[in-house]
């Protein structure tokens, strides 16, 4: 099992027991009232057989609150997700903060900073370095690129399951719109179990293919990832954080609530990342701080309801460049997640939106990850950590702490050194070429393409069982005149 | 006092009220006030708005509540226009949707915003529209241009169908279209045969002028 970080301490709350209890109110006032759309048949016969109004005619379904609250109570507060190497394996849930990557639709030109699509062996480079990194726990879908050189849209997903079942033994999650069908058989292949995802659309809408799919994963008896359709307050949710928490919460509850449904007690993990609209752009405001209060709120709600918590509102900022803008508007999201009881924070290599990925965004990340994950971590309080005895005994100067054992046995356990930040003195820096933590980042991507191997390699009948589900989907989409 | 209404119907729109807006539409033609003067109040009310936004005085919730306001008034004088058999003044008919397969609105929902502030008449059909709804519409509406919104990689192609359906129908000579959206780029639009592509929501409708020289 790979441990992640453990938050040793209280988490942030920023809303008070009755706002807590004012927005539940208010989600099982819009799902008993309002309802939510569901584009499925099946869906909505299930709701239907199970006491919720169906309108027929517009799609939209009517949620009895004690319903609600009893689905909620059926999904567990922590669950196991199984990798391919079992030490990689999850348990998600309670104080655990794990991280998995960011996605980019393409990734960027260092020297011009402009998009471009990312070549196959970038792609798999892009992976091997996640599977490198120590503070990536998890792989995302679509991560590290939405698709790569020469591979038709809808080969997409399938592309990137194969790629990183092949390059990482690290958990991952994926599957919708009909592609399910092949990744759950390519999971299967290689003995994994993958975290399947239900799609929103705010406000208050799921269609069919974001939701069918869902049936599918339970069957094969994997966890689900009902993922927030990010909400954006002032488009597809109300303008105010309060009012996008409810909007918001109400379509991933009605989510939770069909899970659970379709079999209870069904490993769930709730995906927030909502944010505020850019007025001017009219795309979500990336890296908003607006995104922060929203997010540590949906994480103090949904700790109240026990179910486990994914953050996606850390993934990227709005800056197209690797530069200081994209450092804060990533960072102090994670901060603000980790501290507020995420379970799992998309990271690693994001920027522009979803729409740009790099290997030297996500080096650097992993050395923000490390210092997040220190910070919760807290501090260890104990006689030898207190360390009286030795204040007293080395005294006032002269008195040095450099040369003692206590120093030698501490330092390393207190400490997070980080591997690509420039720590240099300016002498050092001068002569050194003034590097800074992108040529660091530069140089740890060589030093990991040249040396690091997945530790489990596919087996030939795994590798070609990976091959001839591929060639199935080529043909199925060839067929349906989708390639 | 047919200055002072219109003078009000030019503020409901400057601040947003779209009932306001409609009731002093209904009041200018009771008090038998030129329908095509009301029109010209509106376009300029919105495309103040419009500059405006342009200027970065503005922002989307001003441009698109003054849209809404202008879109509410706008039926009532229009039927009014037409009943009179005059003809309505306009820069030329957009029908504007997303494609199929597609249900990201908010880029469009933009596009027609601006076209209408630039005084374009704007049917919007949409999220998840299919080829053939788009094909009606542009029979129906007798629409000048045919605008389409696609987000993704997979369902930009759906595009080139339309294309392909207005062409078999002897429709394509008819009708300027012009493609936008996240995952496009100007040679896919070109590619496809479009006639003209943006990156932008306010640069697609000077791109409209453009496309019908105006
Ligand atoms: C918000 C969003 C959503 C929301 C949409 C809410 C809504 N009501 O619209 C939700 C959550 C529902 C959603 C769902 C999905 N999404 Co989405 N989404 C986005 C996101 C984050 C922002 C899109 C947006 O609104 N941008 C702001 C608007 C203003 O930009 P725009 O539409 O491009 O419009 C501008 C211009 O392009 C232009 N324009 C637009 N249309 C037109 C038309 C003409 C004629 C002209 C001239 C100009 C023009 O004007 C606008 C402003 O100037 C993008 C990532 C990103 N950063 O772009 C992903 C993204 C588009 N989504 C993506 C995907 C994959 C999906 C899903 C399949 C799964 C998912 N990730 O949830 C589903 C799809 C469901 C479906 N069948 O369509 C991918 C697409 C990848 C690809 N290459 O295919 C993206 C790029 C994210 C990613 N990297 O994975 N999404």
């Amino acid at each position: 099992m790979l441990k992640g970080f453990t938050r040793k301490f209280k988490p942030l709350e920023i809303l008070t027991e009755e706002h807590v209890e004012a927005i539940h109110r208010g989600i099982l006032d819009v799902l008993q009232e309002t309802g939510v759309r569901f584009e499925s048949k099946r869906a909505l016969k299930l709701f239907e057989k199970n006491d919720c109004q169906v309108d027929w005619s517009n799609n939209q379904v009517r949620f009895p609150p004690a319903l609600v609250e009893e689905c909620l109570r059926k999904a567990p507060s922590s669950f196991r997700i199984k990798a391919r190497d079992p030490k990689n394996d999850l348990i998600i849930g309670g104080n655990t903060v794990y991280f998995e990557p960011g996605v980019g639709m393409q990734t960027i030109d260092i020297d011009t900073w402009e998009l471009r699509t990312a070549t196959r062996k970038e792609n798999y480079d892009g992976v091997t370095i996640l599977d490198a990194l120590d503070t990536v726990h998890f792989l995302s879908c679509y991560c590290p690129y939405f698709g790569f050189d020469n591979v038709p849209s809808v080969m997409a997903m399938l592309e990137s399951v194969a790629a990183k079942i092949r390059n990482s033994t690290k958990a991952q999650w994926s599957g919708y719109q009909g592609r399910e069908v092949f990744v759950i058989e390519m999971a299967k292949a290689a003995g994994i179990e993958l975290l399947g995802n239900i799609i929103c659309s705010p406000p208050l809408t799921y269609y069919g293919d974001g939701v069918e799919n869902i049936f599918r994963f339970i069957e094969a008896g994997f966890p689900i990832d009902v993922c927030g359709g990010g909400t954006i307050a002032g488009a597809t949710g109300p303008a105010t954080v309060a009012g996008s928490l409810i909007a918001d919460g109400a379509l991933n509850v009605a989510g939770i609530v069909l899970v659970q449904l379709i079999k209870p007690g069904t490993r769930v993990i709730v995906q927030g990342g909502a944010g505020p609209q850019n007025m001017r752009q009219g795309s979500p405001a990336f890296g908003a701080i607006g995104g922060s209060l929203h997010n540590v709120a949906y994480n103090q709600i949904f700790r109240h309801y026990k179910i486990p918590i994914m953050d996606a509102g850390c993934y990227a900022g709005s800056s197209k460049r690797i530069d200081y803008q994209n450092g804060y508007e990533k960072a102090i999201p994670a901060v603000l997640a980790a501290l507020s009881g995420a379970n799992l924070i998309g990271f690693h290599g994001g920027m522009y939106g979803e729409l740009s990925w790099h290997p030297f965004q996500a080096i650097i990340d992993d050395d923000v990850a490390g210092m997040i994950g220190r910070f919760i971590e807290g501090i260890k309080v104990n006689d030898e950590t207190l360390a009286i005895d030795l204040i007293e005994k080395v005294g006032p100067i002269p008195g040095f702490y450099l040369n003692k054992e206590h120093t030698r046995k501490w330092w390393k356990k207190e400490q997070f050194v980080p591997k690509v930040a420039d720590r240099l003195t300016y002498p050092e820096w001068m002569k050194t070429g003034k590097k800074s933590c992108l040529d660091y980042a530069k140089e740890r991507m060589d030093e990991i393409a040249a040396t690091h191997k997945v530790a489990i390699p596919l087996t030939s009948s795994q590798e070609k069982d990976i091959e001839r589900i591929l060639k199935e989907a080529r043909k199925y989409y060839k067929e349906k005149g989708l390639i | 006092m047919s200055n002072e209404i219109l003078e009000n119907l030019k503020k409901a729109i400057l601040e947003y009220e779209s009932e306001k807006a409609a009731n002093l539409a209904r009041e200018a033609l009771e008090k038998k006030i030129d329908p095509a003067k009301a029109l010209n109040v509106m376009t300029e009310a919105v495309r103040q708005v419009g500059d405006g936004f342009g200027r970065g005085e503005l922002w989307l919730p001003d441009l698109v509540g003054a849209a809404d306001a202008m879109q509410s008034a706008m039926p009532i004088i229009q039927k009014e226009i037409e009943r009179k058999g005059m003809k309505v003044e306009t820069l030329g008919v957009v029908v504007v949707g997303t494609v199929f397969g597609d249900i990201h609105s908010i880029g469009k929902t933009m596009v027609c915003t601006l076209l209408a502030a630039e005084g374009f008449t704007v049917y919007d059909l949409g999220v998840n529209v299919t080829a053939e709804k788009f094909i009606e519409a542009v029979k129906k509406y007798k629409a000048d241009i045919l605008a389409m919104s696609a987000l993704m990689t997979m369902t930009a192609p759906e595009q080139r169908k339309v294309i392909a359906i207005l062409k078999k129908e002897n429709l394509r000579d008819k009708v300027k279209v012009m493609v936008g959206g996240g995952s496009l780029t100007e040679e896919f639009a070109k590619n496809i045969g479009a006639d003209g592509y943006d990156p932008t929501a306010p640069g697609g409708a000077k791109l409209a002028r453009r496309l019908l020289n105006k």
